[in-house]
């Protein structure tokens, strides 16, 4: 038979589930239309025509995101539910669902903190013209015109709309454009802070440089296990994988080479060297966005890609991650000991959380070992990434508002006397920090509960007890700076809290209530994460 | 294998005769050195004087460039769609159609944001 | 021939690449390392969707989506990088040390 033959015989035209992935499609369609109203409409409106679309777009594609979960049919028995949709490409199924849901409730309250204009007097806290340099005609004529880059909305939303297609992605291909169509706008984002420009360049081309080589090193890995396997779908690759096809070497060598891509993109030690230095050089609206959205929407791709395509060769892998997670979070919680930034304190108290998260995610207790009323790890993940999130988020609103005469004051001897200048602010963020440092009755605490239970179960109890210790160390920090803004006398003229437009006070209050929340009654977003069940395959 | 052989050969005379070429002329040829054969060759145009290390080009040849570069490649996804349309039936017409219109978003933007003028 | 020859050959240019963006400075000549290390993989991927015989082509088809990835990183980056250039002076990643771990006591101490 020709290879022609072959083809015709084998090749049915494909089929698109258009309501199935409404969320992504509504999310990419306002992305679209937003590069259409910087192309067309006067620059006078842009900033409302983009913002509201921004916020309109976010919040249609979380109403079509809870259709479609409560439209979910069962599959294959046991918990999971869901389809596969678009020829195999993309799971929709519970975790997806859940994962969508949290992005977009995050992304959402990002967009706020993007459009907050009052801060900055009346203009976006991005760079009015990236293009022109500091301190040049240019520039005067930028800022005296209140030009501004209104791009950052439509950019934002293909950065959401990757970060909603990575997690769902069931084949190699999709987690790979998905994982570029998330980064790409990010490198952008990254370099247009308005103030500290030169730091907000340094950063984009040093989160660019290395998010470029860690995917350099992703795809390699893609091509080894397709090499392995003979297909990018997961659930062919799981078949090889438990029929254990024969060249291992390629396997074991793809896995750790899409390990090293996903744990950059987590931002776990090893490859965590780039956390600090973006999280401080970007603007700070786009660290909250960043810090908290790529966190969830990796792991949830690094849950799927472990748990799904590699479940069969978990005794592989389980010994890696373990290393990696025990040095995440030694690294995470010593490193911010010495941190005098706020922005870099809290970037590194993103990798000891990356670190908590991992210690859930390979204790891996699977549903089969789940007695009632349990959960698995992969719902205590996912409750985790919930708490994280939006803790974060608020973290980083505070540091917008605290500032000084150059901007945001995130040199932390700013920060002491706090609590005498303004007791909302800094009460609001030593709830914050203590949730951080998962103190019982904040939502760091029910996380930290949720996740170390299930790794426990799961017999990683080693793990667990350094994660304890280490979350110790990690509460030792949060601790230093609540002390720093009480029972320090402000140094010099002290901070200067800027009161903000409501856009960034819905933001702080939201994280702070869900920190709250989450920790008194963490029971709904529990049943949520235990009822999005399992991944199909 | 066999049917690498005429290839193999093409390219054992190829290079034979590249070879052959060089020596000849290096063997046989006057050597006869002036001002012009000495210059840097510019296909045929008097050499411009530049600056150490060839001289910086205006950045406006990058922009250009690069936008070239990006909608030329956007076409390579039109070629796995041309190699089986016909088993794509009007599935794939209209989702190459989309797929054209997300290009000529971009290309609106970069029209309206004087990306294409020269000056 | 035998599936490994091509494979050697792209494992040889994706550690040429990797060489190349752990040693050079100019920040273009270390995107130029990147760009050698994806279309190594770009090697080796055609070279197995040759091998298998794949009748969807899964191996070329990601071949051509990793060259469009490749063509947008490029132009970003060398965007970032012009913009660097333009503010710093100067894109050599040796010296982008304004933001870093610093030797600073910690502010407690103060």
């Amino acid at each position: 038979m020709s290879s022609a033959a072959v083809l015709a015989a084998e090749f049915q035209a494909p089929s698109f589930e258009y309501s199935l992935l409404s969320p992504l499609l509504v999310i990419f369609g306002v992305a679209i239309t937003g590069v259409l109203v910087e192309a067309f409409a006067p620059r006078g409106s842009r900033y409302l025509l983009q913002a509201v679309l921004a916020v309109l777009g976010v919040v249609g594609a979380l109403v079509a995101t809870v259709i479609v979960g409560l439209n979910l049919v069962s599959r294959g028995g046991g918990t999971a539910h869901g389809s596969i949709a678009a020829e195999g490409a993309i799971a929709v199924d519970g975790p997806s669902i859940f994962i969508w849901g949290t992005v977009l409730v995050l992304s959402l309250v990002s967009v706020l903190l993007f459009a907050e204009r009052r801060l900055e007097g009346g203009v976006l806290s991005f760079a009015g013209q990236a293009a022109a340099l500091p301190g040049t005609e240019a520039e005067r004529e930028a800022s005296t015109r209140g030009l501004e880059h209104t791009e950052v909305f439509p950019l934002m939303m293909f950065a959401v709309g990757g970060m909603m297609l990575f997690p769902a992605s069931n084949d190699l291909l999709t987690m790979f454009v998905a994982l570029e169509v998330l980064s790409l706008p990010l490198y952008l984002l990254c370099g247009l802070a308005r103030r500290r420009r030169l730091l907000s360049q340094e950063a984009a081309l040093k989160y660019f440089m290395l998010g470029a080589f860690s995917s350099g090193f992703f795809i390699y890995g893609i091509a080894l296990v397709y090499g392995y396997a003979g297909s990018m779908n997961f659930a062919a690759i799981s078949a090889a994988v438990s029929g254990r096809a024969g060249g291992e070497g390629l396997l074991l060598g793809g896995i750790a080479l899409l390990a090293v891509g996903m744990m950059f993109k987590v931002g776990a030690a090893p490859f965590h060297a780039w956390t600090p230095d973006v999280y401080q050089g970007a603007p700070t609206a786009v660290t909250a966005f960043m810090a908290a959205c790529t966190k969830v929407a990796a792991f949830g791709a690094l849950l799927r890609l472990f748990y799904v395509a590699f479940g069969g060769a978990r005794w592989d892998w389980t010994p890696m991650v373990w290393v990696i997670a025990i040095l995440t979070m030694v690294v995470g919680s010593v490193l911010a000991l010495s941190q005098t930034d706020v922005k870099r304190m809290l970037a590194y108290s993103s990798i000891a959380h990356a670190g908590f998260l991992l210690t859930g995610f390979v204790g891996a207790q699977q549903v089969a070992d789940v007695g009632i009323g349990e959960i698995t790890s992969l719902q205590a993940v996912l409750f985790y990434l919930v708490t994280y999130g939006f803790t974060t988020v608020a973290a980083f609103a505070v540091v917008t508002v605290v500032r000084d005469a150059g901007g945001e004051a995130t040199h932390l001897s700013r920060w002491s006397g706090l609590g005498k200048e303004s007791p909302v602010v800094a009460g609001v963020f030593a709830v914050l920090l203590l949730g951080m440092a998962g103190i019982p009755l904040t939502s760091g605490f029910t996380g930290k509960w949720a996740v170390f239970t299930t790794a426990l179960a799961g017999g990683a109890w080693p793990l667990v007890v350094t994660a304890v210790l280490f979350s110790v160390v990690a509460a030792f920090f949060y601790v230093r700076v609540i002390v720093l803004m009480y029972f320090s006398d402000p140094v010099g003229e002290g901070p200067t809290v800027a009161t903000p437009s409501i856009l960034t006070t819905i933001v702080i209050a939201v994280g702070f209530a869900a920190t709250l929340a989450l920790g008194v009654v963490p029971g709904p977003v529990l049943d949520l994460a235990a009822a999005a069940g399992e991944f199909i395959r | 294998m066999e049917l690498y052989m005429p290839v193999v050969a093409l390219g054992i005379i190829a290079t034979g005769f590249a070879v052959f070429s060089i020596v000849m002329s290096a063997v046989v040829g006057p050597k006869r050195y002036n001002r012009a054969k000495l210059d840097s060759y510019e296909c045929g145009i008097e050499p411009t004087p530049q600056p150490v290390g060839g001289g910086r080009f205006p950045v406006k040849y990058y922009i250009t460039a690069m936008l070239f570069i990006v909608f030329d490649i956007e076409i390579i996804f039109l070629y796995p769609w041309a190699v089986a349309f016909d088993n794509m039936a009007v599935f794939g017409l209209v989702e190459m159609i989309l797929f054209i219109l997300t290009v000529f978003v971009a290309y609106a933007y970069v029209w309206r944001r004087g990306g294409l003028e020269w000056d | 021939m035998p599936l490994w020859w091509p494979l050697l050959l792209s494992s040889l240019l994706f550690a040429i690449g990797v060489y190349g963006v752990l040693v050079r400075r100019n920040a273009v000549l270390v995107l130029m390392g990147v760009e050698l290390m994806l279309n190594a993989v770009n090697l080796n991927l055609v070279a197995f969707d040759a091998y298998f015989r794949d009748v969807l082509h899964g191996g070329q088809t990601f071949a051509l989506f990793v060259i469009v990835i490749a063509a947008a990183e490029i132009g970003l980056g060398l965007a970032i990088v012009l913009l660097v250039f333009r503010t710093h002076g100067q894109i050599d990643v040796d010296t982008m040390r304004e933001l870093a771990d610093r030797e600073e006591p910690a502010v407690a101490e103060r």
